[in-house]
């Protein structure tokens, strides 16, 4: 319940507009930071500017999912149509996210590997967890009984969530072109103390972007779910409605 | 300028295109559900 209501406050409107400005704030901030402030890299030169909005992408992707396997998890438990339309809102911003970590991936591998695409562990599994998505999100539209694919949904969210430690790990199990951990690592991050402070901040900066995403996207849901009703209910009925 | 830079360019704007593109649909998808629920709950209405 404690969830639910810092949900509810997140939401309003008040809140949507806090954290859009808070959002674009450090998305200017980080940007500075990333394309100004940090050093070139002593090897790659400037293209490893482009880590610092790549693997925020990638770990807002995670963060994204995680959220779905919550909501999922929760509404099989509750029930609650409020988990499933977070699950629902979560999963679609997810699939933006993985998408453009995978074409931000894909222009930092040309100049620094010699090729777009390679079938490497790690865009491969990524590539796998970007199609499980749009495959939750496919199911979200075929089904017109709202509990049934509610129910559907949630599994996929749960069982779907599997490919994020496996994305993660990929490189640690298997030989891959893609680096290894560099910040969350045994001994420490390995990485220039500037640098760190660009990746932090485009981590923060994504994470609010999403936070912001979230609750516009969860009241456009409140708002079709309303035009839906309103569309059924002089066919169905007053019972049918308070179903839907 | 290094010859790389237009990777780094490309990716920034790329990403601002996607996050501003996806706001921009999400604020548009909210103004046609709320004006398809008023028009029907306006046609509903007694005359």
């Amino acid at each position: 319940m404690a969830a639910e209501r810092a949900l509810g406050r997140a939401t309003s409107r008040k809140g949507e507009r806090v954290l859009g400005v808070l959002a674009a704030a450090a998305l200017v901030g980080s940007t500075v930071l990333g394309l100004i402030v940090a050093p070139p890299d002593a090897v790659q030169g400037e293209v490893q500017r482009l880590m610092y909005i790549h693997v925020p992408a990638a770990w807002l992707a995670y963060l994204s999912f995680a959220v779905v396997f919550i909501g999922s998890i929760a509404y099989l438990r509750t029930r609650r149509t409020r988990w499933d339309r977070l699950a629902g809102a979560s999963a679609e911003i997810g699939v933006m996210f993985t998408a453009l970590a995978i074409v931000l991936g894909a222009l930092w591998g040309k100049p620094v590997w010699g090729t777009w695409w390679t079938w490497d562990p790690r865009l491969t599994t990524t590539a796998v967890l970007l199609l499980i998505y749009i495959g939750y999100l496919a199911i979200r539209r075929i089904s017109d009984n709202p509990s049934r694919r509610a129910q559907w949904c949630a599994v996929v969210g749960i069982v779907g969530f599997v490919d994020v430690p496996i994305v993660h790990l990929s490189v640690v199990w298997w030989r891959s072109l893609h680096q290894g951990p560099t910040v969350l690592r045994l001994g420490g991050p390995e990485i220039e103390g500037t640098m760190l402070l660009a990746l932090i901040a485009g981590v923060v900066a994504f994470t609010l972007v999403y936070a912001y995403l979230m609750t516009l996207r969860l009241r456009v849901g409140r708002l079709e779910e309303r035009a839906a009703r309103e569309a059924l209910s002089p066919i169905v009925g007053p019972a049918v409605e308070a179903e839907v | 300028m290094e010859a790389n830079t237009g990777y780094v360019i490309a990716g920034y704007v790329i990403t601002a295109a996607t996050l501003g593109g996806y706001t921009w649909r999400l604020f548009a998808r909210g103004r046609a559900a709320r004006r398809r629920a008023e028009a029907i709950a306006a046609r509903r209405r007694p005359a």
